[in-house]
């Protein structure tokens, strides 16, 4: 009945804007990087060579490179067993007070909207050696100075204790938002049943937020992996690469120092470990991924 | 008293947590109206003896942090503006429009936009707004910031014109409407609530953007607001009073805003976020 609707020409008219960026901004790229990966293109000339797999040869014998790849795992390891834990213990806690619950999640989550090249400026004070907050208050305890950022034994904790700072809250309310969906009944019942606040917590609240837990994990992985403005502005890789990740490593090569094939090459193995590192977790972690019917 | 006790262990972990949270800002806040460094490492907790608000002045003025500012909000503003007009023709395409398999097909090839990792398609995006001859111009950061902003943006819009009646557009057929006018008429008014969500969330997307801003634009009259920070940080890196006045100055818009619309700004990013 209704022609208007079916029109072809306004139908394309409305998609084309939109699909064409999409097109050209996120697929082109993928095949474009695909392309130059297999190159020793500088990104300038007019001669682009083809050199099939040898920048992946060079990428797999550069110890630089899989110093930014244990980097990456670092901050894998960092958010999934450091963090995620304090996720659920706050999420829990929030869930479960009265007074005070609307303050506690707005604050957690105030540090997930600022910028990360500002962040990184604040946390870099906050580490200064002489005049930094962490300093004065091992000086308190009469520790001796540590060089946060330049000692290449604690660069990388440092950064990691940044991002953390930024995106635990984040991870925070989603957690918390899962958990305020699941029916009061069953919380009730079990209480009714002289379960203790901590056993309900455990054996009902926690199984039941296991798929959202499981996205937060994936997506602190994803997140690990793109990893790239916090070390750019706090250490700049340094000291002697010691806090060097793929992105940053990828950026080095490409703008820098004009080895543009090299730098797409790392783009690619970005995606490939991304892939690898989240398919693996889905086979030995996420089985039991579900929906839950309550 | 066991039970007050015991109410009481959630709100000590819970209020040292929101200590750990707030006070690297209150830090800062104090740091930058203290007059020197000097100043500062006596009494790196405290509030200041004496308020120097000159560090703002300097900040604001000699550091360019206006320039930065208003690069960082006009281009903030257009692109996800535009952001919203394109993804809003697109979902209302797919989701009211009837062009059987088309509506499924070409959703279905955006949503896949939100698995790729963005950081990683740089290097190409670099390229193309180079061969189009808008590298250190605005434009090298609008539309890629457009174009970024476009799967999350459809997904969000779509979701919610679906849960539209259809009989919306039955009546407005019936009207003599169009489809574009429906669209802008029925639809587009319809659709504010989200919009907003979604404006928010893609403003302070770009707002807090660092690489692409940091290499695609030399020219430091161009620079945003995160980029101009980390410049300014480098060149007065011994000046700690007036690094704090900086961070502040860029911390607190985007405090002001989250103050007003925290509602909607965290009902948006985790509606993307878990979908996504």
């Amino acid at each position: 009945m209704n022609k208007s609707l079916r029109n072809p020409l306004v139908f394309t008219l409305f998609i084309l804007p939109a699909l064409l960026l999409f097109l050209i901004f996120f697929i082109y790229p993928i095949f474009s990087s695909l392309y130059y990966s297999l190159t020793s293109w500088n990104g300038v000339s007019d001669t682009v060579k083809f050199t099939g797999l040898s920048n992946f040869e060079k990428a797999f014998g550069d110890d630089r490179f899989w110093v930014s790849v244990k980097n990456n795992g670092w901050f894998i390891l960092f958010s999934v067993f450091i963090q995620v834990p304090l996720i659920v213990l706050f999420s829990l806690l929030i869930a479960n007070v009265k007074k005070l619950k609307g303050l506690y999640k707005t604050a957690v989550f105030m540090p997930s909207i600022m910028s990360t090249a500002v962040i990184g400026i604040l946390w870099g004070f906050i580490y200064e050696p002489n005049i930094g907050l962490f300093n004065k208050v091992l000086g308190i305890v009469g520790i001796e100075p540590v060089y946060w950022l330049s000692d290449e034994r604690f660069a990388m904790l440092s950064i990691l204790i940044t991002n953390a700072w930024q995106w635990t809250g984040f991870y925070i309310v989603m957690v918390l938002a899962a958990i305020l969906s699941i029916p009061g009944e069953l919380d009730e019942a079990a209480a009714i049943d002289g379960a203790s606040r901590f056993q309900r917590a455990t054996r009902i609240t926690l199984p039941l937020i296991v798929p959202i837990i499981s996205v937060v994990i994936m997506l602190s992985i994803a997140g690990a992996m793109k990893a790239a403005d916090i070390v750019i502005v706090m250490t700049k890789g340094g000291p002697a690469g010691s806090t060097e990740v793929m992105a940053t490593y990828m950026i080095k090569y490409a703008i820098t120092n004009f080895k543009y094939g090299y730098g797409n090459a790392i783009a690619v193995l970005i995606f490939i470990f991304t892939l690898v590192v989240t398919v693996l977790y889905q086979l030995l972690f996420a089985r039991r991924n579900e929906r839950i019917e309550y | 008293m066991v039970r007050s006790l015991k109410k009481g262990i959630p709100h000590a972990a819970l209020l040292g947590y929101l200590v750990v949270v707030l006070f690297p800002f209150l830090f800062v806040l104090f740091s930058s109206v203290k007059k020197d460094n000097n100043a500062i490492a006596l009494n790196p907790f405290g509030i200041p003896k004496e308020f120097v608000f000159n560090n703002y002045v300097e900040a604001w003025v000699n550091a360019k942090i206006s320039t930065y500012f208003f690069n960082s909000l006009y281009i903030s503003i257009l692109s996800s503006v535009v952001s919203i007009l394109l993804a809003s023709m697109f979902a209302f395409a797919v989701t009211r429009m009837r062009q059987g398999k088309w509506n499924k097909i070409l959703f279905s090839l955006v949503l896949i936009g939100m698995l790729i990792p963005n950081n990683a398609l740089m290097l190409p995006i670099y390229t193309i707004v180079r061969k189009l001859h808008i590298l250190n111009t605005h434009w090298a950061l609008i539309i890629p910031y457009i174009a970024n902003a476009i799967p999350f943006t459809i997904i969000i819009l779509a979701a919610f014109m679906r849960s539209l009646p259809s009989e919306i557009e039955e009546a407005a057929v019936v009207d003599g409407l169009k489809a574009p006018g429906i669209f802008a008429r029925i639809i587009v008014p319809l659709t504010v609530p989200a919009m907003v969500t979604v404006f928010i969330v893609n403003f302070l997307g770009n707002w807090n953007e660092f690489l692409l801003a940091n290499y695609f634009l030399s020219n430091d009259e161009l620079r945003t607001l995160p980029v101009g920070m980390v410049q300014f940080r480098d060149q007065y890196q011994m000046n700690y009073a007036q690094m704090s006045a900086g961070i502040v100055y860029s911390v607190l818009p985007v405090v002001i805003i989250y103050a007003i619309l925290q509602e909607k700004i965290i009902e948006g990013v985790t509606a993307g976020s878990v979908k996504g």
